[in-house]
């Protein structure tokens, strides 16, 4: 019988000295806890609550739609910097690279870099400042200038497989912090967005780019908003929801983050660690399994409901043009499991990027602190995509048949909600 | 995973096992001889796992802790490896057969994995609240 701590406390300065390798299961890629679930009382009052938001919503809301989308806001005479800023984060990107080539295995800063500071801060970073992939690009660095034209048949859906590769990596990778790991995948990344922009131009970024899909789907919530002919207005969220302009692949793209941010929630569950670890597909191919049901299951419950508001409502093809209602959901999962990954191991990356003689403290947010943000964002996010799925209906249906036919979508919405109410539960 | 038929079946295993007797090295940092550690004393949060050919018996769970609560866990591996209770940061030899205890303060709260470093086994997931 032996037993071999380290350290006397388990946050102290032989914190370091403890190996970090061959981490498995980690749910976020990197961070050595996850969220408690949350009380059942949270998870009721917040079910009543979108329950009741969706019906008054069908009754109450107007009848007339009032989001103006793109050509809504303040216009600001503000020019912002972008090459200098791109620059800065070429530098960055170096520094991050650096970390993993050549840093060491323990308290190795790299991953924290990637999965806590860019991955997870780029929400509340878009949130509060708009597209700001968009503006710190480095990618954007290189010259616009098309070969050919981007096929519009593309779309959004090579941003749609670069963020189910992101999520594979976090997510069902045998070593997602590892440092061969994350190098693949930032070699892939460089290599396909270099390609992409020295044939198409800029434009591939605006598309293809998964972190910019990302950050800019984020950032139409965003007091600042930049339209689509560059100009930067101060607008409303729902006007910045409604500019977001349907293109094959958006609905892919919203499901791949709200069916990963799922499969997120339940990969940690006792029932599926075991079935991860015993049956006989083998850990990564359970796991891929897995998140590729995920994602379908998101995907089919939208497809069914989009198809059962059109027949109800007398329109065609309105699965693309719903897709921006999902966004404030897609945001809300995102961030009721991140904020604490956040918060906790974002104050691990700073100390460990930047050398700090200083310690994480585990107890900066508390586990009630944590479950009201994590069930506020969920209901925020279902209250928003109600919102903007009622004005688009009004928009988009006769108005005879606008109520009726919104019920698929709030049906859609309430699963939806319910669903991530249930993973914090889990 | 707590009951008192657990803490009896380890006090059986401790005696059959012919541990050491009992050490407070495992408090200070940097003393590298082994430690022996006691049965789970009552009131400890205490799981007890077998992992073999693979298998973590019984299946991969949660283990409840209040915050400030002892937590006592007791892996016998039927292959060398390491154990890793994440956050906590303890860690502790795994010998063929030989059961090791790891032994902690739940200080902190959350969920937090106990692996296997060269297995890659979840063996419980430790719930401070």
């Amino acid at each position: 019988m032996t037993a071999l701590p380290h350290g006397t406390a388990p946050w102290g300065a032989g914190y370091l000295d403890v190996a970090r390798r061959g981490e498995v299961l980690i749910a976020h890629g990197v961070g050595d806890r996850a969220d408690l679930p949350i009380p059942l009382f949270y998870a009721y009052a917040g079910a009543l609550a979108a329950l009741v938001v969706s019906f008054l919503a069908l009754g109450l809301l107007w009848a007339d739609s009032r989001f103006r989308g793109d050509r809504a806001g303040v216009t600001l005479n503000l020019r912002l910097p972008a090459r200098p800023l791109r620059v800065l984060t070429l530098v960055a990107a170096a520094y991050t690279v650096g970390w993993l080539l050549l840093g060491p295995e323990a308290g190795n800063a790299g991953a924290y870099l990637v999965y806590v500071l860019f991955w997870v801060g780029l929400i509340p970073a878009s949130l509060l400042f708009g597209p700001v992939w968009r503006l710190l690009n480095p990618f954007r660095l290189l010259p616009d200038r098309p070969r050919r034209p981007l096929p519009p048949r593309l779309g959004y859906w090579p941003a749609a497989l670069g963020l189910l590769a992101f999520t594979w990596m976090e997510l069902v990778a045998p070593e997602p912090a590892a440092p061969p790991t994350l190098l693949a995948f930032l070699t892939l990344y460089a290599a396909a967005q270099t390609t992409g922009t020295l044939v198409y131009g800029h434009g591939w970024l605006e598309r293809g780019d998964p972190f910019e899909v990302y950050s800019t789907l984020a950032g139409q919530l965003a007091p600042i908003g930049r339209r689509a002919d560059g100009t930067l207005v101060l607008r409303g969220p729902f006007d910045g929801l409604d500019a977001i302009r349907p293109a094959p692949g958006l609905v892919a793209t919203v499901c791949v983050l709200l069916g990963s941010t799922g499969y997120d929630g339940f990969s940690t569950t006792p029932a599926w660690v075991d079935a991860l670890q015993s049956g006989p597909l083998g850990r990564a191919g359970l796991g891929t399994a897995g998140l590729l049901a995920a994602i379908a299951a998101v995907a089919l419950l939208y497809g069914a409901c989009l198809w059962l508001a059109g027949r109800i409502g007398g329109a065609r093809d309105l699965a693309p043009r719903f897709a921006h209602s999902l966004v404030p959901i897609a945001i809300g999962y995102l961030i009721a499991h991140y904020f604490s990954l956040l918060v906790i191991e974002g104050q691990r990356a700073v100390i460990l990027s930047l050398g700090l003689d200083a310690e994480v403290n585990p107890d900066l947010v508390s586990p009630p602190v944590i479950a009201t943000v994590q069930v506020l964002a969920i209901i925020a996010g279902h209250v928003a995509g109600v919102v903007a799925a009622h004005d688009r209906s009004v928009r988009l249906l006769p108005p005879a048949k606008a109520v009726a036919g919104q019920i698929p979508l709030f049906v859609l919405m309430l699963c939806y909600t319910l669903g991530g109410l249930t993973l914090l539960l889990a | 995973m707590r009951g008192r038929g657990v803490c009896a079946v380890l006090i059986a295993v401790v005696a059959t096992a012919g541990c050491g007797p009992l050490s407070d090295t495992h408090h200070r940092p940097g003393n590298s001889h082994e430690v022996a550690t006691a049965a789970p004393v009552p009131g400890e949060a205490h799981a007890e796992i077998t992992v073999e050919a693979g298998r973590v018996r019984p299946p991969s769970g949660w283990l409840e802790a209040a915050r400030g609560q002892t937590v006592s866990i007791t892996v016998t591996s039927d292959v060398p490896d390491e154990l890793h209770v994440h956050g906590y940061d303890v860690e502790a030899a795994l010998r063929p057969g030989e059961p090791a205890t790891v032994r902690f303060v739940a200080d902190m709260t959350g969920v937090f994995e106990v692996e296997t470093h060269n297995s890659h086994l979840v063996l419980v997931q430790v719930a401070v609240r």
